[in-house]
Parts: C-alpha cells; sequence; structure tokens
C-alpha cells in the first residue's frame, strides 16, 4: 500500500516520471538541437504540431469545466492558462504559423487536419480523452505538468539553434521564445493544482501513472515525425544512435 | 538564494528566490512579488513588467531583442522587462505606477486598443 507523499517528495516523483522517458530523447528532437534538420523537415513538424498544441485551451476548458467550484484557485489558474495561450498576447498559435511560414510552408497546411501524421491524430485524440474523462486533477497532471511543462526545457535546448544554426531571425522564432516564460508559468500552475489536490496515495498514483503516459505519447509523437518525415534523409547512425535504443 | 527588492508606490517589498527564477513565473503562480508586480502577456510584448534596476545591474544579461524593441530608450533609463530575465543573483527593482507606465514605457498599439 503506497503512502500518500509530501509535496516536495511528490513533486520529486512527478519530476522523475516525466523525465524517464523525456521527449528530448527523441531521434527528431536530437536531429533538431544538432541541426541536421531541413526547413522542409521543421515545415512538417509545425504542420503537426498545429494540431497538438492548437487545441490546449479547449483540453483545459473540459477539465475546467469538470473541476468543482470548491477549487476556486485550481479553476483560475486553468482559466488564466486558456487566456494566456489565446488573447493574453499575440495568440501562441499565429506565432507557430509565422514560423511556419519561414520554413515554407502556409498558414492553408498547417491549419489543414489533413497534413497531421496519424500519429498526431493519436496524441490529439489522447489530449481530449485525458481532458473529457479523467479526474480533473489527474487530468492537470497529464496534460499541464506532463506534456507543457516539459516544453521549456526542450525549447531552451532548441531556440539557439534556430538562430545559430538554422539562421531564423528573432520573429521568426518568437513562438519559441515566448514559451520559454509561459510555459514555464503554465507548467508550474499545474504543479500547485496537483500539489494541493492529489491528497490521497490512490491520487497521487494516478497522477504520476499519466505523466509515465503522457510523456510517453509526446515520445511516441516525436519519434513518429522522424519516422515519417526524416529518417529518409537523415539515419539514426547519422545522428549517433542505435536503432534498439530508439523507443518504438 | 538571490535577495529581491521590490519597491512600488513607495513600498518596499522583499523576498528570497531560487536560482534561475523568473519573477514573472512566480508572480504567475501567487508567489512574491505576486501580488505587487504588475505583468500581462509573459512573452515581452505588452510591457507591462517593465521596471528600473535599482541595484544588481551588473548581474544581469545583456537586453534580448524583444526588449530593445519594446523599452528602447527606456532602457537606457535602466528599465528592463522582468518576464525576460531570470534571476541568479540580488537585485532591486522599482516599478512604476500604472498612470506613469501608460505615459512613459507602455507601447503604442496597446494605447490605441
Amino acid at each position: 500500500m503506497n503512502q500518500v507523499m509530501n509535496r516536495d517528495d511528490f513533486r520529486t516523483a512527478l519530476e522523475q516520471a516525466i523525465q524517464g522517458r523525456s521527449a528530448n530523447k527523441s531521434p527528431f528532437s536530437i536531429a533538431w538541437a544538432s541541426g541536421k534538420l531541413t526547413r522542409a523537415h521543421l515545415a512538417r513538424w509545425a504542420e503537426n504540431h498545429y494540431h497538438y498544441v492548437g487545441p490546449f485551451a479547449d483540453y483545459l476548458a473540459y477539465i475546467y469545466g469538470r473541476t468543482p467550484d470548491t477549487m476556486t484557485e485550481a479553476k483560475d489558474f486553468l482559466l488564466a492558462n486558456m487566456y494566456e495561450e489565446e488573447i493574453g498576447g499575440d495568440r501562441h498559435t499565429d506565432l507557430l504559423i509565422r514560423f511556419g511560414e519561414a520554413c515554407g510552408t502556409t498558414r492553408a497546411r498547417i491549419e489543414d487536419p489533413d497534413n497531421m501524421s496519424p500519429t498526431t491524430r493519436g496524441l490529439q485524440s489522447w489530449c481530449y480523452a485525458v481532458a473529457m474523462r479523467e479526474d480533473p486533477v489527474v487530468a492537470v497532471a497529464g496534460l499541464v505538468v506532463g506534456l507543457e511543462s516539459q516544453v521549456p526545457s526542450i525549447y531552451r535546448k532548441q531556440t539557439p539553434t534556430l538562430r545559430e544554426k538554422y539562421k531564423f531571425t528573432d520573429e521568426e522564432v518568437e513562438f519559441f521564445d515566448l514559451h520559454i516564460v509561459s510555459d514555464e508559468i503554465h507548467g508550474e500552475r499545474g504543479y500547485q493544482i496537483v500539489l494541493e489536490h492529489a491528497t490521497t496515495a490512490e491520487l497521487q498514483q494516478k497522477c504520476l501513472r499519466i505523466c509515465e503516459v503522457g510523456a510517453q505519447m509526446r515520445l511516441l509523437y516525436t519519434t513518429a515525425l522522424y519516422r515519417d518525415y526524416v529518417e529518409q534523409d537523415l539515419s539514426l547512425a547519422e545522428l549517433g544512435l542505435e536503432r534498439e535504443a530508439v523507443a518504438a | 538564494m538571490p535577495k529581491v527588492r521590490f519597491e512600488k508606490l513607495g513600498e518596499v517589498h522583499e523576498g528570497e528566490v531560487k536560482d534561475d527564477t523568473n519573477l514573472v513565473v512566480r508572480a504567475g503562480i501567487k508567489q512574491f512579488p505576486w501580488p505587487h508586480l504588475r505583468y500581462g502577456c509573459g512573452m515581452g510584448k505588452c510591457s507591462k513588467c517593465a521596471s528600473r534596476v535599482i541595484e544588481g545591474a551588473e548581474h544581469l544579461p545583456p537586453p534580448n531583442w524583444k526588449e530593445r524593441k519594446i523599452l528602447g530608450a527606456n532602457l537606457e533609463r535602466g528599465y528592463r522587462l522582468v518576464c525576460q530575465l531570470w534571476i541568479h543573483h540580488d537585485v532591486a527593482l522599482c516599478q512604476d505606477s500604472d498612470e506613469v507606465w501608460a505615459a512613459t514605457i507602455k507601447p503604442p498599439e496597446e494605447s490605441a486598443a
């Protein structure tokens, strides 16, 4: 029987659950960070990523609607995340589209759901399913802690590369700049909600498990991006990776 | 742990933060310098978080492209966008009232909105 963890131990356990299968380790992310992708590869990424992150406020809205009104601060945090994602400043997806256009694709192609891979469609569907079906605290753990909070560490690594190796301008990569700040806020709010409201051993274990699954889903997504769009041009060997080391 | 002194409207608020802390992230989760720090978009655009660095400016990184674009000549007056700063050393900041901010720093497009 698992014991209830205190906040510090629970936070450490959540961070470990995420890091175990971090998307930073996928061949697509490694190729990106090492400057080996082409703008065409990055265009395909934008066409997929839009359909994963574009509905993020929608995912949160489902959770918001199912969160009891007694959890006022948690609801306020979710609402703030939704607002900032859409209308707090520039709409985040507009900045993603600006990046995609700099890579050679178009707004129409990015917004067209037929241009996402089946795996991206699966990730989007998983996000909707978690938002609609899981306990709201578990859903926050999966989507905000498990997925969104990973973004700053990924983009912090990738943004300098976009400027230095891929030669994008500051304006073209603003999507990545803003996420270092705003997703850090959003991820921290997610942690606060989960640490405050996952107060039983059972709920804590569910939160840890969904973080692991969320990290697996993101790794699956980025691994599929490599296989669908990059592998034909860039082998695992060229990335210094062995096939066995790459998650299925 | 870096010590932060935050001055606003004649009051001084002090606290300690972990190394590599963004104060807008802290305010976003209702921790010091919340509720005193005014902030908005968290993306270096609205300038609401702009504050004048009183002490510790030498430990901060040079202004990034967003700060140069939004703050312009106000950089020379010691202003920085707090949402673009990760704190590693002691720092003292002063934030203007809403009225002074609107008259001196607020971007023109914001005024027209």
